[in-house]
């Protein structure tokens, strides 16, 4: 502990200087659409939710704590932030958008004071993303900037970022086996997937000479952190479904239709600022009555699409 | 390449015993049953839909038999349909189901999904939210992801069940849309498929040595594969075309393709019986074709003998077949494609297959004789084929159906001569053995008699008499022992009885006919003449008497006469021959009376002294003896022809003999019997002879025999029986007779009597004696009659 740091503190608990209460309000607060994060702690905040190229705009409140004494700063900022921060890297934040709006230059305050602030048309190039050793978030910081202490307040935001239609979206489809023990062949209707579509598809059996007890299909999430060799990779299971209950027999074809939309998921994010990256696999097993299991895992993509309205009608197999 | 993990122990399920299983999971169901009830009674659907599904993940067990399984899925089923009511309400108050169809497929288990999307499947549908036809097809569809048979069976029942109301049928509002009854075949038809699968499959799982506990296990399922074909049959837009063209085909394919013997017999069976039998009629080839595609092991005899009579019965009930139908060359052509595919199909089942292609002649073409023959000669056919012969001995079984085979027309046919007609029916017993062949003949005599056929040819009287040969000549295969007598003796008047349907109007023809089956019953030996030929003697005997009594037509009436006396005299020999005494006498005697109807004294002299003969030579037992006496006596005083000098002769016999009798009794009444002889017996004028002085002799002899009676009440039994005669002949104006005798004889018989003890044989000759005492009083009183007076009682 140095000596300033306790300076301050004493002079802000006894009253000696003035401080001040920052709130960040948005301009379009009731209309702009929430959505409900779960932090670190699991916590749950609402944040205000921002998409790719929207306007961030609003105002700065500051309220002095200490009426008539004046508040000396060498200027105030406001400033959007996109950063990546890696939990076993706490300190070192990678940024990578950062946009700041001057609100006012050195001087005093004497009296609490608004300030507008718009970031216009501002790019946010990533989704957010809340994960097990990285996080992706979006920031309004508007800090004041003091000799000794400067006066903070930030405001996350979360972010989604919408893709088009992927142009080319084939299916999936393999055949895998185990020689002379069981062939199968699997079809997803698609490789990439938007977050409420459902993924449709069937196994088809060419051979089975084992004896199924049952299949089923599992969404695992896999995050990769960090490059070469200090890669940390962490998989969590999205989802288990059990597709299939017994033994098929050559020549069955089991239909698969899993929707998405009840399962917490965030677009795919590959390789993001080379820092991490977030895929999705569907896990295929099958589980023979001594409990082997036999597995074949295909990435697929998730992307996030501008919402219309779905329903279930649309994936009434044809 | 798979990957592949071990685990670190395979788990072995513990045989539980099933009650206890059961009880678990009715505890678990009930009590989330109860959650959920009360969470819809709040709305709080979401967590009704948890409960319900952990409700269902009990159905997951595979720790059930079918039949506990059953159970669990009854009480399950039934609790579903407190959620499916609700969710009716819902929809009715205008929530979207199309969200909730969504939501219950994030169950993570597909049991309890599919279940529950079934139940909303149906809410949906109701909703008319989406087209039906697309739900149906998607519920069908989604539910190929349980391949486990128990349970995959239970849940596509589940299924079949919740959509038994709302499947498009010709009604549907908006077929467009919906979908007809075309989807709603298509469903069943798909559902029908995959559970058909499912329960084939049981067949070849676990263990080779449960195979039969599996066999039956299967069976006891079968209802939940065929309710499927009931569905179909419910469908209104199921007609005769539509099943002909779409139905029938789609479930053959499936039956004929799964290649399982259990599968196929049921479903066969079941299709004869849940879809009406003017379907069947159409579709008869396309059926009858599938037939011969089953499993070696399939009973393929059942199901054509089941359709057949099915189709026989209705066809009797409804009017007859449609003309252009040829269903009895339909199904003959079938049965023998099927019996020619099936070279080791037991001979029993060929025969039953002729069985009931016999009862489709019968019942459906019984004018059409050729059609009847036709099976009968493809039967002889499938024996010649197996070189079969004698059937008794290759399969008892067979034999029994050969037998039934047999029967049918003669049961069938209003009388014995249609089946005399059928070529191939007398050829086929021979491949009987002797057992069956003799139960078969008894059994074409006893038709005959009951159904009263007359044979008036004697062609027609050979054909009969071959057929039932084991009744009527020795066999060669029969056995060495005897019958039991009883059994032969009952046998043997049957076929007696026969002669009785042997009859011509025309008497030449009649003559022909008799002595045909003469000829036949002749080779029959010894035992069996005694029952044959005295029947047809009888016959005989009555056509003399017509051709005597159409002498005026028939100038050869004579001729003819003495044709068949000689024919009786004949046969009548043989029974004596073979040592029928006594018979031989009586039909001699019977002769000698008909012979005297006729007139020609000398023919009935000679049968008489012929009986006489027989008597003189023959008959030696005592009491044989007193009964061919007064047999004798009778049939000469029933004649009427004999000249006074035949009359003494043979008279005069009878006196002798009535007095060789052994015992004094015999010989007391057999005297006093032939006094009638002189008295009512007739002179060849036809005059009552009233010989008083002989009656006279006769009645004094036979008092004088009773007199020698050392019984003392056999003496007074006699004395009051002669009595009694002395009584009647006074009273016909024998003068001969006077009261004399009557005065002295019941003084006689007063004194015996009283020195008699008093028993029963006392009351009973005291009894007849004072009857005819009061007889006589009784007379005396009366101004008319004999004249008592002079007499003292």
């Amino acid at each position: 502990m140095t000596f300033p740091s306790i300076f301050l503190f004493i002079q802000s608990f006894f009253g000696f200087g003035q401080t001040a209460q920052i709130d960040i309000v948005l301009d379009d607060k009731s209309t702009r659409p929430q959505i409900e994060v779960k932090d670190e702690e699991g916590h749950k905040n609402q944040l205000y939710l921002f998409l790719d190229g929207e306007t961030v705009k609003g105002q700065v409140h500051i309220n002095l704590k200490t009426p008539g004494k004046k508040l000396e700063h060498n200027g105030i900022k406001v400033e959007f932030l996109g950063q990546i921060e890696m939990f076993y890297d706490r300190g070192n934040h990678h940024e990578f958008t950062s946009l700041v709006r001057e609100l006012a230059p050195p001087g005093e305050m004497t009296r609490s004071q608004t300030f507008q602030f718009e970031f216009q048309n501002v790019e946010k190039s990533h989704e957010s993303y809340n994960g097990i050793n990285v996080r992706l978030r979006y920031l309004l910081r508007v800090t004041i900037v003091r000799r000794l202490a400067d006066i903070t307040k930030e405001l996350d935001l979360w972010v989604h970022q919408y893709s088009i239609l992927p142009k080319i979206n084939n299916s999936i489809k393999m055949e895998v086996g185990i020689e002379d023990c069981l062939h199968i062949e699997f079809e997803y209707s698609k490789s990439k997937y938007y977050l409420k579509d459902a993924i449709v598809g069937k196994i088809y059996f060419l051979l089975v000479r084992i004896k199924i007890k049952h299949m089923e299909l599992a969404i695992i999430k896999r995050e990769s952190t960090g490059t070469g060799p200090n890669v940390y990779n962490e998989s969590e299971t999205i989802t288990k479904y059990e597709i299939m209950d017994g033994a098929p027999v050559r020549g069955e074809s089991i239909p698969i239709r899993l929707f998405l939309a009840g399962f917490e998921l965030a677009p795919t994010m590959r390789d993001i600022n080379k820092k991490f990256s977030v895929r999705y696999y569907l896990n295929l097993v099958l589980v023979d009555e001594e409990e082997r299991r036999y597995f074949k895992q295909q990435e697929i993509t998730l992307w996030r699409k501008k919402e219309d309205g779905e329903t279930a009608e649309q994936y009434l197999v044809s | 390449m798979f990957s592949q993990n071990f685990p670190m122990a395979a788990a072995t399920i513990v045989a539980e015993d099933q009650d206890k299983l059961l009880e678990e999971a009715l505890t678990v169901v009930k009590a989330q049953s109860l959650q959920m009830k009360r969470c819809l009674d709040k709305n709080k659907l979401m967590d009704a839909l948890k409960h319900c599904s952990t409700m269902l993940s009990e159905l997951r067990t595979a720790m059930m038999s079918p039949k506990t399984y059953y159970e669990l899925y009854m009480t399950v089923s039934d609790e579903l349909r407190y959620l499916e009511m609700y969710l009716i309400d819902e929809f009715e108050k205008g929530k979207r189901v199309s969200d909730l169809y969504e939501l219950v497929q994030y169950a993570g288990n597909i049991i309890p999904r599919l279940y529950l999307l079934i139940t909303v499947g149906a809410v949906y549908i109701k909703a008319k939210e989406a087209p039906k036809k697309d739900i149906l097809k998607d519920l069908v569809e989604m539910c190929r992801g349980v391949q486990h048979p128990l349970r995959g069976l239970f849940l596509r029942n589940y299924l079949l069940s919740i959509t038994k109301n709302v499947l498009p049928d010709t009604s549907e509002e908006n077929p467009q849309r919906d979908g007809s009854f075309r989807e709603s075949i298509d469903f069943v038809l798909l559902n029908f498929a995959e559970m058909n699968k499912l329960w084939v499959r049981m067949q070849h799982q676990g263990h080779s040595r449960d195979r039969e506990k599996r066999e039956r296990e299967r069976q006891e399922l079968r209802i939940l594969v065929g309710t499927n074909l009931v569905r179909l049959s419910q469908l209104e837009g199921v007609d005769a075309a539509c099943y002909d063209e779409t139905v029938l085909p789609g479930i053959l394919e499936q039956v004929v393709s799964c290649k399982d013997a259990i599968a196929q017999e049921y479903l066969m069976e079941c299709i004869i019986q849940v879809f009406p039998d003017e379907y069947h009629l159409r579709t008869l080839p396309k059926f009858l074709a599938a037939c011969a595609e089953l499993h070696k092991a399939v009973n393929v005899k059942n199901i054509i003998i089941s359709l057949l009579d099915r189709l026989a019965a209705f066809a009797t009930r409804d009017g007859s077949v449609p003309e252009e139908l040829k269903l009895f060359e339909i199904f003959s052509g079938q049965v023998a494609t099927v019996i020619e595919a099936r070279p080791d199909m037991p001979t029993e089942d060929m025969l039953a297959l002729q069985v009931s292609l016999a009862k489709l002649a019968l019942n459906c073409y019984k004018d059409k004789l050729e059609y009847m023959d036709k099976v009968l000669r493809n039967t002889a056919d499938i024996f010649t084929r197996m070189k079969t012969t004698n059937i008794d001995a290759d399969s008892p079984a067979a034999a029994k159906e050969l037998t039934k085979l047999l029967k049918l027309p003669l049961d069938a046919y209003p009388d014995v001569l249609t089946v005399l007609r059928l070529e191939n029916f007398t050829p086929l017993i021979a491949f009987f053995g002797y057992e069956s062949r003799k139960h078969l003949s008894t059994h074409i005599v006893r038709a005959a008699i009951d159904k009263k056929t007359k044979f008036a040819a004697p062609e027609s009287v050979t054909a009969l008499l071959d057929m039932v040969a084991p009744l009527i000549v020795d066999q060669e295969d029969q056995p060495a022992e005897k019958d039991d007598p009883e059994d032969f003796a009952e046998e043997q008047s049957l076929v007696g009885r026969l002669v009785s349907l042997f009859h011509s109007e025309q008497p030449d023809q009649h003559y022909q006919i008799l002595s045909t089956a003469r000829k036949h019953f002749g080779n029959g030996g010894e035992t069996r003449i005694r029952y044959t030929l005295p029947p047809l003697i009888f016959s005989a005997l009555r056509l003399a008497v017509l051709y005597s009594s159409l002498r005026e037509q028939d100038e050869l009436w004579e001729k003819k006469c003495q044709k068949i006396f000689q024919f009786c005299h004949q046969t009548i020999t043989a029974l004596a021959k073979a040592d029928f005494s006594e018979l031989a006498m009586r039909l001699f005697l019977q002769a000698a009376l008909a012979a005297d109807k006729t007139g020609v004294e000398n023919i009935a002299y000679e049968f008489v002294t012929q009986a006489i003969q027989i008597f003189e030579e023959d008959i030696s037992e005592s009491k044989a003896q007193i009964s061919a006496v007064s047999l004798l006596i009778g049939t000469l005083e029933a004649t009427s022809c004999f000249g006074d000098d035949n009359f003494d002769r043979l008279s005069t016999k009878c006196a002798l003999h009535a007095s060789k009798l052994l015992k004094k009794p015999d010989q007391c009444r057999a005297i006093s019997t032939l006094s009638h002889l002189f008295w009512s017996g007739s002179n060849a004028e036809g005059e009552e002879r009233r010989d008083g002085k002989r009656v006279l002799e006769c009645l004094q002899r036979a008092l004088k025999i009773a007199d020698t009676c050392m019984d003392a009440s056999m003496n007074v039994h006699l004395f009051v029986e002669l009595l009694n005669r002395y009584v009647y002949y006074y009273e016909r104006g024998n003068e001969m007779v006077t009261l004399k005798y009557i005065t002295g004889l019941i003084e006689l018989i007063t004194t015996n009597i009283a020195s008699m003890d008093r028993n029963d044989e006392y009351n009973q000759i005291n009894a007849n004696f004072q009857n005819i005492i009061t007889h006589i009083k009784l007379k005396q009183k009366s101004a008319d009659g004999p004249n008592y007076a002079g007499i003292t009682v």
